[in-house]
């Protein structure tokens, strides 16, 4: 794969690169200490060889009180070059031919480096006084011996060289059991990784079971990712099934609806009728039908609620007066608190704008209202109030109805769910006014929520985040609708 | 015959009801599982029809526990679930047929027809017994080829007897099977209505096709002597 990137030939490589570039540091300064270490030994055996010859240098048995060089006892290297001289320039002894150097003041002893031939020579230059017959009155004769004694250096180099080759060998050596193991530790050290890949590869719409593998949990760069997957993971297999419940369920609705409205035609051709019958049954069958349009109408409202807004900003640059919708809202549902002799009254301690466009608020308010009236006894009343802060606002809405039992609680603004399913359909009600409610509130970044009124009755409670106003003085006012 | 028909959505339920005594047969209506249940547990019906999804009990209990009580009632199950899956399970719990919402209302007739024939032992819809004939789709009766005008309720009392040719039905069965709850009903409403169908039965020089058993019912002749 082209652009693909592996962690484990990156962490090879890199680890070798850094051994290479360390061992030829190491190298490098082997060469300059074992040279160091050669060269000293090599000066100390071409002084100790110097001095021997030296050493040999003894008075002749002549008159004259001439030096010579006696070799005897001395050893010198085959390939050693030397010559030894008097002050006077008189050859004492020599070999090889040690090329002439300018002699040093001092007497101290010197080493120069000199091609001879084809080979490189060290040589020594030492000078000496020797004294002949010192025992005599005048202190014995003085001659100056100047000594030139070098071996060719090659050896030392060549000990140098064979020190950084070992060096050299046991490092490539090291290099490859290192590139060796380290593949194998690392690849052994990424197999939870191919685990959790293995183990994530059997996910499939009809299997969403996920359960990270042990090894991936048991190592600490991975646990993050391998918990993050499932809980990812579960999350997702929760929103799926929940559509899929909603799609049965929606399902379910709109095919009794359908059967409702077919039989209702079917029955009516059965056999002829009188003109009333047809007219009669036309009517109910346009009622029945109105009832399949409603839960079309709300399924395309909940899901249209339910789909992400692109932009937020748009959303916030819709709001409305959350009093004039609850006045509209109470006016719309005038019909049926008439109905059923309900009053309703409303309390406005506040006023508030709230980031709903108006056909949603509506439709929020007007929802809850309708499902009060709807649970309240003929008579009730339904009180609605409503207060706010400089950023929120809170709508209440209680009613004199039975309120809703514990189990319903938790699933009461889910779609198509119904307290008791027994008495539903004749309310009227399709099971979806409350989820489109919550999805109103989500959708604006608040909240709802329903429980039992201490009093008796059910308190419908909904929190929305508020464009803060000038504060308005307004009475308290109530209204009752008979 | 008397069908039952189990389902809580009230205006589906109103028109089923409605098909269902237009075609002549009486129907009892319970809106929820439990309901359902006592009334199926009577043991009056020739048919039930049942909805899966009821409130209190589902329809798959109610039918797992008519049949664990022995009732061989036939059972037509109503489902607006997908799936073959389910409908095998029906049938393995005991279902005779299913049918899926939304149905057809006429289908819906002939299949309930069908089971209660079927249950009943007989594989058409025109039943035979000597020289007349009695077409349930039609709702018609002949005798040598005579078209014979009978009431709904003549009609559905020779129905029922010939369902069972030669058995003795009394009449508290016919009571059962051909009344539903709705109706008021008496002993002696019946005996009215099989002398009237007794009368329109009986041609010149035929065989009368009834017999009375004192206190024990009526029987449709089978056998009769050619004429």
């Amino acid at each position: 794969m082209t652009g693909s990137v592996s962690i484990t030939r990156r962490l090879v490589v890199t680890v070798l690169v850094l051994e290479l570039i360390s061992a030829v540091a190491l190298i490098v300064a082997i060469t300059v200490h074992e040279r160091h270490v050669q060269l000293k030994a090599f000066d100390a055996s071409l002084v100790a060889t110097a001095e021997s010859l030296m050493g040999a240098v003894q008075d002749t048995e002549d008159e004259g009180d001439n030096v010579m060089l006696d070799m005897r006892g001395v050893q010198v290297a085959q390939d050693a070059a030397f010559r030894v001289e008097d002050e006077r320039g008189r050859l004492l002894g020599s070999a090889g031919e040690p090329p002439r150097f300018e002699m040093p003041s001092s007497e101290a002893p010197t080493f120069r480096e000199v091609d001879v031939g084809s080979r490189r020579y060290r040589f020594l230059v030492l000078q000496a006084l020797r004294i002949v017959d010192p025992g005599k009155p005048n202190g014995g004769i003085r001659h100056r011996i100047t000594l030139v004694y070098g071996i060719p250096d090659g050896h030392v180099w060549h000990e140098v060289f064979e020190a950084v080759r070992f060096f050299a060998m046991a490092t490539a050596i090291l290099l490859g059991i290192t590139a060796a193991v380290m593949a194998w530790l690392v690849r052994k050290g990424l197999s939870p990784v191919y685990e959790l890949a293995r183990e994530a590869e059997l996910i499939n719409p009809s299997d969403w079971h996920f359960k990270a593998p042990i090894s991936a949990k048991k190592t600490a760069e991975l646990r993050p990712l391998a918990i993050a997957l499932e809980v990812a993971l579960a999350r997702l297999q929760r929103s799926f099934e929940q559509q899929k419940r909603f799609t049965n369920d929606a399902a379910h609705e709109l095919k009794t609806d359908v059967a409702i409205v077919k039989s209702s035609l079917q029955l009516l051709s059965m056999r002829q009728r009188t003109v009333e019958e047809y007219i009669r049954g036309l009517v109910v069958s346009l009622d029945d039908f109105t009832r399949l349009e409603s839960t079309v109408q709300k399924m395309l409202t909940l899901a249209r609620l339910e789909q992400p807004t692109p932009d937020d900003r748009e959303k916030l640059l819709e709001s409305c007066s959350l009093r004039d919708v609850i006045e509209d809202a109470v006016h719309q549902s005038k019909p049926l608190a008439e109905l059923k002799a309900i009053a309703v009254s409303f309390d406005f301690n506040a006023e508030a704008r709230v980031p709903i466009n108006s056909h949603d608020a509506l439709l929020l308010c007007s929802n809850i209202l309708l499902n009060a009236l709807q649970h309240s006894p003929n008579g009730a009343t339904v009180r609605i109030a409503m207060e706010g802060t400089q950023e929120t606002a809170r709508l209440k809405v209680e009613d004199q109805g039975e309120g809703i039992s514990e189990e319903d609680r938790a699933y009461i603004f889910e779609p198509f769910y119904r307290g008791d399913p027994s008495r539903s359909r004749k309310s009227g009600g399709t099971g979806l006014g409350l989820s489109i409610c919550k999805a109103i509130c989500e959708k604006a970044g608040g909240s709802i929520e329903m429980v039992n009124n201490p009093a008796g009755g059910a308190l419908v409670t909904v929190n929305l985040p508020a464009e803060p106003l000038e504060p308005v003085s307004i009475s308290s006012a109530s209204v009752k609708v008979q | 015959m008397r069908v039952l028909l189990i389902e809580d959505e009230q205006r589906l339920a109103e028109n089923m009801v409605a098909a269902l005594r237009e075609s002549g047969l009486a129907v009892d209506h319970a809106a929820d599982g439990e309901a359902g249940s006592h009334f199926a547990e009577q043991g009056v019906y020739d048919a039930i029809v049942l909805d899966l999804m009821l409130p209190r009990k589902s329809g798959l209990r109610v039918l797992q526990d008519l049949r664990r009580d022995k009732f061989h009632t036939p059972v037509l199950i109503l489902t607006a679930q997908e799936g073959k899956e389910s409908v095998v399970n029906l049938l393995n719990a005991g279902a005779d047929d299913y049918l899926g919402k939304p149905f057809d209302l006429g289908e819906l007739l002939a299949r309930i027809k069908a089971l209660i024939r079927r249950a009943k032992g007989v594989s058409t819809p025109v039943l035979a017994i000597s020289d007349l004939e009695l077409d349930t789709v039609q709702q018609t009766v002949r005798r040598r080829g005579q078209f014979l005008d009978l009431s709904p309720t003549e009609y559905r009392i020779l129905e029922y007897l010939m369902h069972r040719p030669r058995a003795v039905v009394s009449q508290q069965e016919l009571l059962e099977h051909l009344y539903d709850f709705d109706w008021e009903h008496h002993s002696n409403v019946i005996e009215a209505h099989i002398s009237n169908l007794r009368r329109k039965l009986n041609l010149a020089g035929a065989e009368p096709l009834i017999e009375t058993l004192r206190h024990r019912g009526y029987r449709l002749r089978k056998d009769l002597p050619a004429s």
